[in-house]
C-alpha cells in the first residue's frame, strides 16, 4: 500500500518542485523533468507494460496541470517508458551508469516525441535553434539529478518502500 | 505477435493512447474554461505554491547566490543614478501631460487608453514545469474577477495574457511563449505594423510581417499597436536589436529584446479593464474579439 502511495506522490511532488524550485534554478534556460526521471526508473525496475501505464498517468497529471494539449505528455511518457521497459531485461541495473544513461536517452526520446506532436497539433509554433540548446541542457540537468535519485530509487526498489514483493 | 495481442497491457495501452489522442484534439483549440479535473489539480497546487514563492523571493536564483557584494553595490549605484534621471524626466513629463490634457479639451479628443487602465496587482507563485510552454501562475483567479484573455503587464512592459483561470489562480502565457503573437508598432514613427511573436527563450522576441519600405531600425521602441482588441494600445514590448530582409524581399523581420526580465518577475499587473473608443471592459472586448 505504501509503495503505491509513494508511486502516486512522486509525480505530484516532482511537478510541484519543477514549477517552483527548479523553475527558479534553471540550467542553461532548461527546467529538469523529474516526472520523466521517475517514470524512466519505474520502467527500468518493472516492465514495459507497467512502465507505459505509469508513464501515461504521470504524463496525464502534467497535462492536466498545464491545461493545454491534454494527452501530449501522457503519450510521450507512455512511449518512452515502454521503450525503457523493453530494454531493461538486458542491462545490469545495479550499475549507476545504467540509470543515468537511461535518463539521458529517455529525455532525448521524450523531447523528440513532444516536438513532433507539438508541430503537428499547434497552429502557431515558432521553432529555432534554441529548441536544440534547451534539449541538450535538459539532458544534462536530468542526468546530473538522476545520480542521487537513482541511488535512492534503486535501493528502495530492492529493499525499501518501493520493493514490489511483500507489500509494506 | 500473437503473444503481444494476448497481453492485456497492450490493449490497455492502445485504449489509453486512443483516449489521449481524443483528449488532445478536444483541448488543442482555445477553450473558454478549464475542466473540473484540471481546476481541482490547480487548486490543490496553489496553496503550496503560494507558500514557496516567498522562499524563492528570499533566495533568488543561481546568479544571486554567486554574485558578490561588489556586484550588488554596483547595481544599487546604477539604480540610484537611474532613479534620479527618471525623477527629473518625470517632472518634465508631468508638465507635458498637463499641456496635452488642456489641448485635448480644446480639440475635443477622448482621453488615451493609458489613462484608463484598471490594474490588479498579482504575485507570481509558480512557473511552467517544462520547457515547451512559457507561462506563469499568479495568485489571482475567478474570485478576483480575472477572465481568460486579459492583458498582463509589469511597470517595465508587456508580460502576456491570461490563458486560463481557476478559482484562486490564473495561468499567464508569456510573450516569449512559442504560441504567443501580439500586434505591434514602432513607437517613434507609428508607421510600421507587424506581429511580435515568442521564440521560446526569455531573451529574444521576433517581429514579423513588417513591410519592406518600413523605416524600422536598431534601437526603435516597439509597443502594442492596439489592433489586437484584447491588448490595450501603447504598452511597451521591447527594443529592436537587428533587422533583416526576408528571402522574398517583400517583408522585414526584426529581433526585439523584451523590456521585461521574464526570469525574475515576482509581481505583475493584470489589466482588468481599459478605455477603448469610449469605455469598454476587457471582458466585453474579449467577447467582441
Amino acid at each position: 500500500m505504501v509503495r503505491y502511495l509513494i508511486l502516486a506522490l512522486l509525480p505530484f511532488l516532482a511537478l510541484f518542485l519543477q514549477s517552483t524550485f527548479f523553475a527558479a534554478f534553471k540550467l542553461g534556460g532548461a527546467v529538469p523533468d523529474l516526472v520523466l526521471i521517475f517514470v524512466a526508473f519505474y520502467a527500468l525496475m518493472n516492465s514495459a507494460g507497467k512502465g507505459a501505464v505509469y508513464g501515461f498517468f504521470c504524463g496525464l497529471l502534467e497535462d492536466l496541470y498545464t491545461g493545454r494539449f491534454v494527452g501530449m505528455n501522457a503519450i510521450s511518457k507512455a512511449l518512452v517508458a515502454y521503450l525503457v521497459g523493453r530494454y531493461q531485461v538486458n542491462v545490469f541495473k545495479e550499475n549507476i551508469f545504467v540509470g543515468v544513461g537511461t535518463v539521458a536517452v529517455a529525455t532525448l526520446l521524450n523531447s523528440v516525441i513532444l516536438f513532433a506532436v507539438s508541430l503537428g497539433m499547434s497552429e502557431v509554433f515558432h521553432v529555432d535553434s534554441g529548441v536544440l540548446t534547451t534539449v541538450i541542457y535538459q539532458i544534462l540537468y536530468n542526468s546530473i539529478l538522476s545520480v542521487p535519485l537513482y541511488l535512492w530509487y534503486y535501493n528502495s526498489a530492492k529493499s525499501g518502500w518501493l520493493r514490489y514483493n511483500g507489500e509494506r | 505477435m500473437l503473444r503481444l495481442l494476448k497481453n492485456w497491457y497492450f490493449w490497455l495501452l492502445v485504449l489509453l493512447l486512443v483516449g489521449a489522442l481524443f483528449l488532445m484534439s478536444h483541448t488543442a483549440t482555445n477553450r473558454e474554461n478549464l475542466s473540473p479535473v484540471e481546476r481541482i489539480i490547480r487548486e490543490a497546487y496553489t496553496p503550496m505554491q503560494r507558500g514557496v514563492s516567498s522562499f524563492k523571493t528570499r533566495v533568488g536564483s543561481w546568479n544571486d547566490i554567486f554574485s558578490g557584494k561588489g556586484d550588488l553595490q554596483r547595481e544599487i549605484d546604477e539604480l540610484h543614478k537611474e532613479n534620479q534621471r527618471l525623477s527629473l524626466e518625470n517632472q518634465f513629463l508631468r508638465e507635458y501631460r498637463h499641456e496635452v490634457d488642456r489641448l485635448r479639451i480644446l480639440v475635443g479628443f477622448e482621453e488615451s487608453n493609458q489613462d484608463h487602465l484598471e490594474l490588479l496587482p498579482a504575485r507570481v507563485i509558480a512557473r511552467s514545469p517544462g520547457n515547451w510552454y512559457h507561462y506563469l501562475v499568479i495568485d489571482r483567479g475567478l474570485r478576483d474577477g480575472l477572465r481568460k484573455g486579459m492583458t498582463v503587464m509589469h511597470p517595465s512592459g508587456l508580460v502576456g495574457r491570461v490563458e486560463n483561470v481557476s478559482n484562486t489562480s490564473a495561468q499567464i502565457s508569456l510573450l516569449t511563449d512559442r504560441e504567443t503573437a501580439v500586434g505591434a508598432t514602432v513607437e517613434e514613427t507609428r508607421d510600421t505594423s507587424g506581429i511580435v511573436e515568442g521564440m521560446g527563450n526569455s531573451r529574444e522576441l521576433r517581429m514579423i510581417n513588417i513591410p519592406y519600405y518600413s523605416q524600422i531600425k536598431k534601437g526603435n521602441r516597439i509597443v502594442t499597436s492596439g489592433l489586437s482588441i484584447s491588448y490595450p494600445q501603447g504598452i511597451y514590448i521591447g527594443k529592436v536589436t537587428s533587422v533583416i530582409r526576408e528571402s522574398n524581399g517583400l517583408l522585414l523581420t526584426a529581433t526585439v529584446q523584451p523590456a521585461v526580465n521574464f526570469d525574475r518577475l515576482e509581481e505583475v499587473l493584470v489589466v482588468t479593464g481599459f478605455n477603448r473608443e469610449g469605455s469598454t471592459s476587457v471582458s466585453e472586448a474579449i467577447e467582441e474579439d
